[in-house]
Parts: C-alpha cells; sequence; structure tokens
C-alpha cells in the first residue's frame, strides 16, 4: 500500500477569514480522503500553520516552499515522491495512487456544481 | 465592600479596558492582605502598573510586596506569552522554511484570540497547581478568560482533530494548537473558575447604559458556562455633591442616576457595590486604601487642580480635511464604547453639510438603531443605512455550518460552531456586509462606523477571500484599484480614523489597533479622542482633576501615536439627532 501525503495551505481557523465560498473543495476532498481510508488507504495531511515542521524536515516539501512558495500548496506526495501541487485531487486520482479498484466510483459528494455542469 | 465578603480562594475582575479593574484588584489585593491573608495578585493587564502601584519592579515572577506583609503579586504580560507561543510553534522553522512563509504561520497566530488562549495557557498552573500556590489563601487575578475561550477548552473537539488524528477536515484547532500543558491540566482549571465555592466573579462597569447592558451579556454569558457567583461593581460614579452649578458634572451625575436606575433586570439579582470617583489618583497604598473606603468623598475638595489650558484641534479640522478630497471611504476604529457610531455620524453630517450636493453614505451598526432614525432623512445628500451585527453574524453563521460543517461529525461541528462564537467571526461577517456598500466610495463620501483588524484583513487578504468578495460585489464595474487591499492602504481612497479616550488603557489598545493596522499596510490617517472632559473645560474640581490627568494621555497620542488628532468634549446632552451632533464638529470656540 502506497502512503498519500497532503501537504495543505496554512488552513485558516474555521471562523471562515477563508470566505465561506471557498471551501467546497476542501470539504469534497475531505470526504475523498475519508472514502480512500474507508477503502485502506494510507493518507496523511500536513497543515502548514499547525504543523510546520512536517514541511520543514521533509526535502522535497521544503525544496517545492522554496521554489514556489506556499500559494503553490497543496502538494501532494506519494511514497515520498511528488504526484501533484497546486490542487486537490480527485477521487478517481486517490484512487489510482492507492491501488483502489475504482469501478463505478461516484463523484464526491456534493458534486461542485451540479446544475452548471462545470464538472 | 460587598464583593470582598467572604471572598473564595480565587478573585476575578472582569471588564472593559479602562474601567478601574486593576486599581480595583489591587485595593482588594491590599484589604484581604491587611486583613491578615495571605494574598497574590496577579495582574495580566497589558497597561499593568501594579509595579507603579506599589513602588516595585514585580514582572513574571512572584514578588512579596515589602510594604503589605502577606501580599505577593505577579505580572503576566499577554503579549509576551503570546509572543513566547507563537515562538514555540514557529521557531523550530525560522531560518528552515521561506521567510514569507514563515511570516505566514505568524499572522495567524497574531489574532486577539491567541493571544487570550496564551494569556490562559501561563496562568492555568495557578488555577491547578496547589504547590505552586499553597502559601496563598486567595488570589486576585484583575482580568478573567471570556466564555468563548472557557467554552473552547472545554470542547472534546478541541483536542482530537488535526493533530491527533491528521483527520484535516475543513475545520481546524486554530490557536489551540500551540497549548502546551496536558488537556487534563485545562480541564481542572476551567472546573476551578467554574466552582463557586472556589471563584468569585467581579463584574466591573461604569454607570452608563451601554456599558451595563454589555456587562449583563457577559455575566449571562459567564454564568450559562458555570461561574455563577458573580458580584457587580460600578466604579467611578460621580458624587452628586460634586455638580455645584457645573452643567456637565450636573448632567453626568443625571446620567449616571438614571443608568442606575434602569440597571438591566439580569443584573439585579447581584450583590452590587458603588465606588466614587475619586480625587486622586490610584497610585500608592494609601490611595488603595482610601479608594474602598466608604466616607463620602469631598467633592468640594479643591486642592489646587488648576483650570488647566487646553489646546487641541478640534473634528472640524479633520472633517474639513476629509472634505476636501470630494469622495472617499472614512473608517472609524476602536473600541467599543469609545463612541465610535457617534462619531462617524458627526462627521458623516459635517460633511453633507460642509459639501452640499456632494452625496454622504453613513452605514452604522449601531444596535440601538436610534441614530440611523433620527438622522435619515434630516439632510438630503446624506444617506443612512444600517447593519445589524447581531442578523449579519448569524446569517453568516448558519452559512458557514451550511457549507463547512455539512461534512463534519458531532465533534467537529460542535468546535465550529464555537469557533463561529468568536469575536472574528462578527468582525468578518458586519465587514462582509460593509463590503458592499465601500464600492461607492468611488464617487461619494462613504463613512463606516466599524472597519476589520488588519489581522483580519490580513488573513482575509491572505487567502483572497477578500478579493474575491470585493470583485464579486463590484460585479466587474465601478471602481478601478488594483487590489482591494491596495484600496484600504491608498490614504486617498481611505481614511481610517482612530477612536479612543483619554485614559491610559484605552489609548494603549488603541495604539495596539494602529500597529496591527501597521502590519496591514494601512497607516491610520488620524485619531480622535473622544468624550474629553478637559476639552469640555469643566469648572467642578473633581472634573478638573479628571481633566488634568487627560492631559498626559492627550499629549500621548498629540505626540507619540497620531500624525494627525482631534479631541472631542464630553457633551451635557447624548449627541443625538442634528444639532447635537452638529455641535460635536463644530470648530473650536463656536459650538459647546
Amino acid at each position: 500500500m502506497r502512503t498519500i501525503q497532503i501537504f495543505d495551505p496554512a488552513l485558516c481557523c474555521s471562523t471562515g477569514v477563508c470566505g465561506v465560498d471557498v471551501d467546497q473543495a476542501l470539504v469534497d476532498f475531505a470526504a475523498d480522503v475519508d472514502w480512500a481510508r474507508q477503502n485502506g488507504a494510507r493518507v496523511e495531511r500536513f497543515n502548514l500553520a499547525q504543523q510546520p515542521l512536517a514541511f520543514a524536515e521533509n526535502p522535497t516539501v521544503k525544496g517545492f516552499l522554496e521554489r514556489s512558495g506556499h500559494e503553490g500548496l497543496p502538494l501532494v506526495l506519494v511514497d515520498g515522491d511528488v504526484a501533484m501541487a497546486g490542487r486537490y485531487p480527485s477521487r478517481k486520482e486517490l484512487a489510482r495512487w492507492a491501488g483502489i479498484v475504482t469501478i463505478g466510483v461516484a463523484p464526491a459528494q456534493s458534486a461542485c456544481c451540479s446544475d452548471s455542469g462545470c464538472c | 465592600m460587598r464583593f470582598l465578603d467572604h471572598p473564595p480562594r480565587f478573585l476575578f475582575f472582569t471588564g472593559k479596558g479602562g474601567v478601574g479593574k486593576t486599581s480595583l484588584a489591587c485595593a482588594s489585593a491590599v484589604t484581604l492582605a491587611e486583613a491578615g491573608r495571605r494574598v497574590l495578585l496577579v495582574s495580566t493587564d497589558p497597561a499593568s502598573n501594579v509595579g507603579q502601584v506599589f513602588g516595585l519592579a514585580i514582572g513574571n515572577r512572584i514578588t512579596a510586596i515589602p510594604a503589605v506583609p502577606n501580599l505577593s503579586a505577579l505580572e503576566i504580560d499577554p503579549q509576551d506569552a503570546a509572543r513566547a507561543y507563537r515562538d514555540r510553534l514557529v521557531g523550530p522553522v525560522r531560518g528552515v522554511l521561506p521567510d514569507a512563509v514563515v511570516k505566514g504561520i505568524e499572522e495567524q497566530l497574531s489574532g486577539a484570540c491567541t493571544t487570550e488562549i496564551a494569556a490562559f495557557d501561563e496562568f492555568t498552573a495557578l488555577l491547578t497547581d496547589a504547590g505552586l500556590t499553597a502559601g496563598f489563601e486567595h488570589i486576585v487575578f484583575d482580568t478573567a478568560p471570556t466564555g468563548h475561550t472557557i467554552r473552547l477548552l472545554q470542547l472534546p473537539g478541541a483536542w482530537s482533530g488535526f493533530l491527533e488524528t491528521g483527520k484535516g477536515d475543513a475545520s481546524c484547532l486554530g490557536p489551540l494548537a500551540g497549548l502546551e500543558k496536558q488537556r487534563s491540566q485545562y480541564q481542572a482549571a476551567v472546573a476551578a473558575l467554574a466552582d463557586p465555592q472556589r471563584t468569585r466573579l467581579v463584574l466591573v462597569a461604569r454607570a452608563q447604559r451601554a456599558a451595563l447592558r454589555e456587562v449583563a451579556r457577559t455575566h449571562e454569558e459567564l454564568a450559562a458556562i458555570g461561574l455563577s457567583r458573580q458580584s457587580l461593581v460600578i466604579n467611578g460614579i460621580l458624587p452628586s455633591g460634586a455638580a455645584q452649578g457645573d452643567a456637565l458634572a450636573a448632567a453626568i451625575v443625571r446620567r449616571e442616576a438614571e443608568a442606575l436606575a434602569g440597571l438591566p433586570v439580569a443584573l439585579q439579582a447581584l450583590p452590587v457595590d458603588k465606588v466614587a470617583l475619586k480625587p486622586f489618583n490610584l497610585v500608592g497604598l494609601d490611595a488603595l486604601r482610601r479608594l474602598l473606603a466608604d466616607d463620602e468623598t469631598d467633592a468640594t475638595d479643591d486642592d489646587g487642580a488648576e483650570a488647566c489650558a487646553f489646546d487641541a484641534p478640534a473634528l472640524s479640522s479633520l472633517v474639513d480635511a476629509i472634505a476636501a478630497d470630494g469622495h472617499g471611504l472614512v473608517m472609524l476604529m476602536g473600541k467599543g464604547g469609545v463612541g465610535k457610531t457617534t462619531l462617524a455620524a458627526a462627521i458623516a453630517l459635517a460633511l453633507a453639510l460642509a459639501r452640499r450636493g456632494l452625496p454622504v453614505h453613513l452605514t452604522t451598526s449601531d444596535p440601538a438603531a436610534h441614530l440611523a432614525k433620527t438622522l435619515d432623512g434630516a439632510v438630503d445628500t446624506l444617506t443612512v443605512s444600517r447593519i445589524d451585527p447581531r442578523e449579519e453574524t448569524e446569517r453568516y453563521r448558519r452559512q458557514v455550518l451550511a457549507s463547512k460543517g455539512a461534512g463534519l461529525d458531532a465533534e467537529g461541528r460542535a468546535l465550529l460552531e464555537e469557533d463561529l462564537r468568536s469575536p472574528c467571526t462578527e468582525e468578518i461577517a458586519v465587514f462582509q456586509a460593509f463590503s458592499r456598500i465601500i464600492r461607492e466610495a468611488g464617487r461619494k463620501f462613504v463613512v463606516m462606523d466599524t472597519a476589520p483588524t488588519g489581522h483580519t484583513l490580513l488573513l482575509l487578504d491572505a487567502t483572497g477571500a477578500y478579493h474575491r468578495e470585493v470583485s464579486r460585489q463590484m460585479g466587474g464595474k465601478g471602481l478601478h484599484f488594483s487590489t482591494p487591499m491596495m484600496q484600504l492602504q491608498d490614504p486617498e481612497q481611505t481614511k481610517t480614523l482612530i477612536v479612543t479616550l483619554a485614559e491610559t488603557t484605552p489609548v494603549l489598545e488603541a495604539a495596539r489597533l494602529q500597529e496591527d493596522l501597521r502590519r496591514a499596510g494601512i497607516e491610520p490617517w488620524a485619531w480622535v479622542v473622544n468624550n474629553s472632559v478637559a476639552a469640555s473645560r469643566p469648572r467642578a474640581p473633581l472634573l478638573r482633576r479628571r481633566a488634568a490627568n487627560e492631559l498626559a494621555e492627550i499629549d500621548a497620542v498629540a505626540t507619540r501615536h497620531a500624525r494627525r488628532y482631534a479631541v472631542v468634549p464630553l457633551l451635557d446632552e447624548e449627541p443625538v439627532g442634528v444639532a447635537r451632533l452638529l455641535q460635536l464638529s463644530a470648530p473650536a470656540g463656536t459650538g459647546v
């Protein structure tokens, strides 16, 4: 089983200084992570504001921050290698990395735009 | 004094900055110590003058006060505590991660909530470690944690989640992440606070209607989480004997009597003590002993407080400078109770009249709403709109709970709900509502009686949320500026006025607001010292002494803090309605 590590930007407190309209992607992703874990995937998340040491101690992540700054986050590592940066992976991508068989995988709950069709 | 009857082990004083918590705490500690009890006095007042009061340096260690047998004191600076707290979290990565990243993390931990939690962290041991305080029968604190902090520490959800399980959902721990001690210790501390056998909470307020309403809310909030043993002290009452033909003093005496007669129902069941305004400064042991003495203050005692020469710019000078620009955003900022709403109204009204034809939009969060009513339609170029902070906050809470709360379990949801009760939430919700109006500032004057702190702006800006919010409100048309943050940073477009009172703690709090705005690249345009007794040129001796005390504070504002400033006199009548509001901005020497 591969280990998927997600290095989140400094997620601000849930009081919503991030604004109320921005976090659907995060909410969906949290649900996808839950789903992946239930299917046996090993997924770890780190928040820059609360676990800065985890960022500093990983040379790949540290190097990424030096090149791209915190604006480049989130960063996704699979078994320590960069798999994706700048956006959260979809449920499908998580499944692929974790080796979960994905026949008939439903999209993340509350798909971002059920009526506008942007997905 | 009823609040000192059968005192329990812990005494906490709570109230707004400048109401006299530290003086009362000092006087109580002296009284108890002189009655033979062994007392520890703990000050977490950022403006702590406990050392000065007793004439020695104290600082962050328990120090015996030689002049008072049985008394020791300890000063905890909440800003230092917050800094130490940030260093614990950020220190290990400083110089390792890029500077911009480190700065971002530090900003997240620079809000008021972090400061409060850090201070609580510091005095937790005083409530729980019997060994540390074994030598003392009473521990007197000159501040108390807020309901929000206590509730947060009580929530199991605050302690699981991110760090323990790495769950990392849309919610996060915020300032609790850097707490050092074990959860069980915080639980024990909260249990001590909520135990009426061990803890008494002394609410301190001035005899003012709005202040008493606010204290009633604090009372109910803290009673609801178990701090049921409470007492109320009304401090600084002007003795009726002080009026003596001085119209201002007579008006204050009358207003205070009315406020006391209309004491909110929630407070009526509490033991109440009234402490008169004293004709001396509360420095030194003798003064502290006399603070709680029952003797009627000799209000006529005129020991040479000179009718002070007073010369400071009036509000009109600021209004003229603002009017010269023809349009722009004017934001008033300051702690609750300093008179932001009244001053915003006075400025808006003066602008509308000074520049006929130029429209002015006054937007206020005045909870009483009577201001908007008296002004709306009074002048045809003045529009008044009102934002109800409670309504906006409630709407915002519902929105966040619906979007972010949907995927959370029960514990996570409880934590999110508590986070949404933080002071920041109201600030953000109100500012969101205001931001709908900000776009008008390109062609008219927009005067707002509130503003977000620099900390909030930085976080909003860092996440891009503020930019999105304003762009959405503007719908692609309207003002031309690079970013909304730049609009607030540009003194041509936005003028931020810091409102304060001519007293030590309020000036210190205002200076802190200014530092916070500067961190966000916003230079406050001016300071306004409101309700100044000195500017009213009183005759009654007690008021003259208060006026003399104000001068040092006004001088600090003029020389140390403000680029430009104005002083607004305390009026005989509450400034309601067009005529009285205009008095506030009348050129010096013509109005009052």
